[in-house]
């Protein structure tokens, strides 16, 4: 039927008809590159590439001259530095007269990961995944060590420490409440979206502005808290002189900060529960807790773990809130990895600042990668299967 | 055969139920709403006091911010505009013109810095307002630095999607060692880096091709789609001294392009990871069908996949948009005096010998905050609609 | 009847629902028999889904009561009311094993270990699930994951079974087979049993009784042989009966049903200006126009195997007669309807209800 004077007929433009070729052709053909291409040079040239310079840095003491930079290579020497020699105490921290405690707790640490490490072997599991539970056990027992000689023998501990103290005890906290509040927020409440929403802004706001803004409100003489530390004697408390004091409100911010972001994962895992599941367990009479232990848990689970390992991988960056609230202060009491780096870079010792750079990144990557193979994976095997 | 039967008996029920029960499905028990009403309750409290203190705070003057805490306006204490009048005037040229003077302040160094190779432009001094001048900057590097980041990221997402990719292992161990190769060359042997740059690429090239055929593993898109997630995990202090010195070389020092492109990259890790989800969950009839038809690949990505993707590549760009906003670590490495950003202006408030003037910083976050929290009110509509959870299950 | 354990009775009492300004149901008054198979038949949107949620305390009624056996429910939990309900997507909890998810009605109840074994291998065994009781859902087909919804609704033994289209997720020829499963099993155990559904054959072939609602309405409440031969409504007569019945427009003068292309002797008499005439497809033949009560063309003729089905254009209604499998005739050609029964129906137009 010729409709508009179309005078096509089927078989006018047979297949195979070489057009001559245009550049959008071209890039046609060539799109498998050019669409991954940006991606993949900007990630080679601004992360890869630098990730390797850093080595360099991390192997040499640079000094400034006239021409530029000069490099010096001393091999390991400022990772021994850390470890074992001047800069031990700031970054492990003071590791003589272990107590007893120390001693039991690190044996008792060396004994489960022992015994973990042969029932893997019996088990059969891969050379390959021997391998990473080598280690896995390896950075275990070397906190363990820590801890044992630090915190339990009533010696000031190091920022490798203080870092995992912010990461593990931070995530922890912030998981259980975020979740809580997950969990309230799915009930059947008046103002859902409200709390939604006023929820949701803390993690939005730079981490800068809620240092300084802790910073003010936990100003014992200044800040608006004045008539509570008053009233419990404390009027004249200068917390960023106490380490515990102060490591502890530097893990508030960053609660304040993070919380959010645990809330708004968990409560759209929370929600996207079938309600079938809920309204027949409703029916076959189960209580609130009961359904939210049998039926609730298991189906978040896999969204619970993904979320925590998330954060994980973000808190070992932490800088701003202990660089603003108390400047890694008392001492280095409140010192995380970076921080620490970037003292050193401010006291232009560039090999060290990126020795200690490089370890933080091991650290996050064992860590993390431990989490993720024997938790993260165990769950998400257990649900997929 | 069991014939019994097992109910609940409601008479039974002892006061415990009756508090604790709710009186109907879809409803809470009288114990569960007090609890739950006066735990929400509680919680915004802690989260909106803050922010309330830094808003009060910088309609405070200093006294009334250094002689003990007021807590409400007009009762406590009287609010007046110091902090803004420091921010806004006692800068040169702070009124309505500076915008206008700001864009074309930026504009001019822009010219003059792609322009570089062929003629020297003298660039403008940015003597202008110090709150404009570091809030454009801030957006025009955020706005930027979102685009180029969502741009390539959605392009890499979706190639990982739907094309197959082989990278070989061989062709990477030679990028290594040629990486590692230029970065001896230029530290230690003095060669400048154009040179040994060029040399490098030129050498992976023709080794990639010898070698090519001789080691066969490949890996697959599922390793490029980790490799690029898994950059998330490197801390910007590993990377940021070494990105120092190259912009350096290069003059992308306390520049903007240097701070886009940083930026971009630090962010590309999340756009990659979300976008993938939503390309991987669309179904391929309808690329299928487009391919039939003769679009091409771009035409598919362009018209067809990216509308569909509508709320996700929005919430995904405002995560970007927000990220960088508040970014302050590579600013602070990076940027001096012309490329500053917000929360550069924030730190500099830390004056030092006069103490943090308070009330001015509190102005300046305030600023800062009031877009993000636009932002954050939108945002969270698209994840309330559980449009970023798939991401995270997978 | 079986067990000795009589039904019980669950009534509807005025029950209305709405949301917000949407009225759901309309003033339903339903008794159901004691053991009494029930359907509650109608198409999305009709509140039949509604009135089965009230029924199981899921839903709050906006008005009226429900009554199980001779309680008043209204305002009770449902695990309160002793019933037990099969969702149409079965709602297995995928991390339990087959096992548990039957046996949790009873580890709610804290019913000890011993006893729930027993009592779910009785049910697994009477739904032939005995040997997948280890299994977990997501390994099971949709068939067994049907069976395990069962199972865990028998193994309580309830006073009531409330089902929501439980076979609509299932393929055409399981979901006969677990039809014929279903009715034998509710006929063994004799427990009263409200059934939701919109599909016609699963209420033609399981009711004791059908109610068919439509927008909130209860349109009739009957036996599927009394709903099949004597609707109550125009909506009844066109909801039930597969190819549904043939309608034509007309008008009522004393006994005879007239239009443009018909005009045929009835039983009933008054005096319609809009009127409705209905027969089904197998009440009819086809023969030549001359001797046909309504005259019309041809328009296909479709061989179904048994039965041919000849789709006539009368006027501007579509009619369809079900006629011997070796019929054949062209289309365009010119042809009649004949009767070959007295099952006639006349409505009125205007409120649908049917003229006796």
């Amino acid at each position: 039927m010729n409709r508009n004077g179309d005078t096509r007929q089927p078989g006018d433009s047979p297949a195979g008809l070489s057009i001559r070729e245009s550049w959008a052709e071209w890039f046609d053909r060539h799109s498998r590159t050019f669409f991954i291409a940006p991606a993949v040079t900007l990630i080679l040239i601004f992360a890869i590439f630098p990730t390797f310079y850093s080595i360099l840095f991390a192997l040499s003491r640079v000094k400034f001259s006239t021409t530029g930079l000069r490099f010096r290579f001393v091999w390991f020497d400022n990772f021994y530095n850390e470890f074992t020699g001047s800069e031990q105490g700031h970054f492990l921290g003071r590791l003589e007269g272990i107590s007893i405690f120390g001693w039991l707790f690190i044996l008792v640490v060396l004994a489960a990961v022992i015994w973990w490490l042969y029932w893997s072997f019996r088990k059969g599991t891969s050379w390959v995944g021997m391998t990473g539970r080598l280690i896995s056990a390896a950075m275990a027992i070397f906190v363990a060590f820590l801890l044992g000689s630090t915190l339990l023998s009533g010696n000031l501990w190091g920022t490798l420490l203080t870092t995992l103290f912010y990461v593990i005890v931070g995530c922890s906290i912030q998981f259980v409440i975020g979740t809580g509040l997950a969990f309230l927020c799915s009930q059947p409440i008046v103002g859902k979206n409200f709390f939604r929403v006023i929820f949701f802004i803390p993690l939005m706001i730079t981490p800068l502005g809620v240092g300084y803004a802790f910073r003010m409100i936990l100003d014992v003489t200044k800040g608006p808290f004045q008539p509570f530390w008053k009233f419990v004697g404390l009027g004249n408390w200068a917390w960023s002189t106490n380490a515990w004091a102060a490591r502890s409100f530097v893990v508030l911010g960053d609660s304040w900060q993070w919380i959010p972001f645990i809330f708004i994962i968990m409560l759209a895992a929370l929600e996207n529960v079938p309600r079938d599941h809920v309204e027949a367990a409703q029916v076959d009479g189960a209580s609130s807790i009961q359904i939210f232990r049998e039926i609730t848990w298991p189906q978040i689970v896999p969204v619970a773990v993904t979320v925590i390992l998330i954060r994980m991988i973000e808190a070992f960056k932490i800088v701003d809130l202990p660089n603003i609230m108390t400047s890694g202060g008392p001492g280095i009491a409140t010192e995380s990895m970076t921080l620490h780096s970037y003292f050193l870079w401010r006291a232009n010792d560039m090999g060290s600042s990126a020795a200690v750079a490089y370890l933080l990144l091991i650290l996050t990557v064992v860590v993390c990668a431990s989490f993720f193979n024997y938790v993260v994976l165990g769950q998400l095997r257990k649900a997929h299967a | 055969m069991s014939d019994t039967s097992y109910k609940f008996e409601k008479a039974n029920r002892g006061l415990l139920e009756r508090l604790f029960e709710p009186p109907a499905i879809g409803q809470m028990s009288p114990v569960a709403k007090l609890v739950a009403y006066s735990l929400l309750t509680f919680w915004s409290a802690f989260v909106i006091f803050p922010i309330y203190w830094v808003v009060i705070t910088a309609f405070k003057d200093a006294a009334a911010v250094n002689q003990g805490p007021y807590y409400i306006p007009f009762l406590d204490f009287q609010p007046n505009l110091d902090a803004w009048r420091v921010l806004l005037s006692v800068d040169p040229f702070c009124d309505g013109y500076a915008i206008v003077r700001q864009f074309g302040l930026l504009a001019h160094n822009s010219v003059a810095f792609l322009l570089q190779p062929l003629v020297h432009i003298e660039p403008m001094e940015p003597q202008i307002c110090k709150i404009y001048l570091s809030f454009t900057n801030s957006l025009v590097i955020g706005v930027a630095a979102t685009a180029l980041c969502v741009t390539f990221g959605s392009m890499a997402a979706y190639a990982l999607a739907r094309i197959q990719y082989k990278p070989k292992f061989g062709n990477i161990v030679i990028f290594v060692i040629l990486t590692l190769f230029l970065i001896v060359a230029t530290s230690f042997f003095d060669i400048p880096w154009y040179v040994s740059s060029s040399v490098a690429l030129a050498l992976f090239f023709l080794l990639a091709r010898v070698f090519g055929k001789r080691f066969k593993a490949t890996l697959g898109n599922g390793d490029i789609l980790f490799w690029m997630i898994s950059q998330r995990i490197l801390p910007p202090v590993v990377v940021i001294i070494p990105v120092y010195m190259m912009f350096q070389a290069v003059g992308l020092l306390d520049t903007h392009l240097g701070l886009i492109i940083i930026y971009a990259v630090a962010n590309l890790p999340i756009v990659v990871w979300l976008m993938h989800d939503f390309f991987a969950s669309l179904p391929i009839e309808l690329e299928e069908s487009a391919q039939l038809d003769g679009s091409t690949r771009f035409g598919i990505f362009w018209e067809i996949v990216l509308p569909l993707t509508g709320p996700g590549l929005a919430a995904t760009t405002l995560l970007t948009l927000i990220l960088n906003w508040n970014e302050y670590l590579f600013a602070v490495f990076i940027s001096t005096s012309k490329a500053q950003t917000m929360p550069i202006m924030v730190a500099a408030k830390n004056a030092g010998e006069r103490g943090i003037l308070w009330w001015e910083m509190c102005a300046i976050i305030v600023i800062m905050i009031i877009p993000v929290i636009i932002m954050a009110i939108v945002l969270q509509r698209f994840i309330a609609k559980g449009v970023l959870l798939g991401a995270v299950k997978g | 009847m079986a067990n000795g354990k009589p039904g019980v009775q669950v009534s509807f009492d005025k029950i209305q629902k709405s949301f917000g300004a949407v009225r759901v149901l309309e003033e339903l008054n339903l008794q159901v028999e004691p053991g009494e198979f029930l359907v509650l038949l109608g198409a999305s949107g009709s509140g039949k889904t509604t009135a089965l949620r009230i029924l199981s305390g899921l839903e709050t009624a906006t008005a009226g009561r429900v009554l199980i056996g001779d309680r008043d429910v209204t305002s009770i939990l449902p695990k309160y009311r002793d019933i037990s309900m099969v969702f149409q997507s079965y709602a297995l909890y995928p991390h339990k094993t087959v096992a548990e998810n039957i046996g949790f009605p009873l580890k709610v109840r804290k019913i000890p270990l011993a006893d729930r074994e027993v009592a779910v291998r009785d049910a697994a065994a009477q739904v032939q699930l005995d040997q997948l009781l280890h299994r977990y859902p997501r390994e099971l087909s949709g068939g067994q994951r049907q069976r395990v919804a069962l199972a865990r609704a028998i193994v309580r033994r309830p006073s009531v079974f409330l089902m929501d289209e439980p076979l609509s997720n299932l393929d055409a020829k399981l979901r006969g087979h677990m039809r014929a499963e279903l009715k034998h099993m509710q006929q063994t155990l004799g427990i009263t049993t409200i059934y939701v559904t919109h599909d016609q054959i699963e209420a033609m072939t399981l009711a004791r009784r059908v109610a068919i609602l439509e927008r909130g309405v209860l349109q009739q409440l009957a036996t599927p042989a009394e709903i099949y031969n004597n609707p109550a409504n125009l909506f009844v007569a066109q909801f039930i009966g597969s190819p549904p019945m043939n309608v034509v427009r007309g008008a009522l003068e004393g006994k005879t049903f007239l239009s443009n292309d018909a005009k045929v002797t009835v039983s009933v008499g008054g005096r319609i200006a809009k009127a409705v005439l209905g027969f089904r497809p197998e009440d009819c033949s086809v023969v030549a126009t001359a001797k046909g009560a309504i005259r019309g063309e041809i328009y296909t003729t479709e061989l179904i195997g048994d039965h041919t089905l000849v789709t006539l254009k009368a006027g501007s209604d579509m009619l369809t007669v079900k006629a011997a499998k070796d019929f054949t005739a062209t289309p365009g050609e010119k042809a009649g309807v004949a009767f070959n029964s007295s099952h006639l129906y006349v409505f009125d137009e205007s409120n649908g209800q049917r003229v006796r």
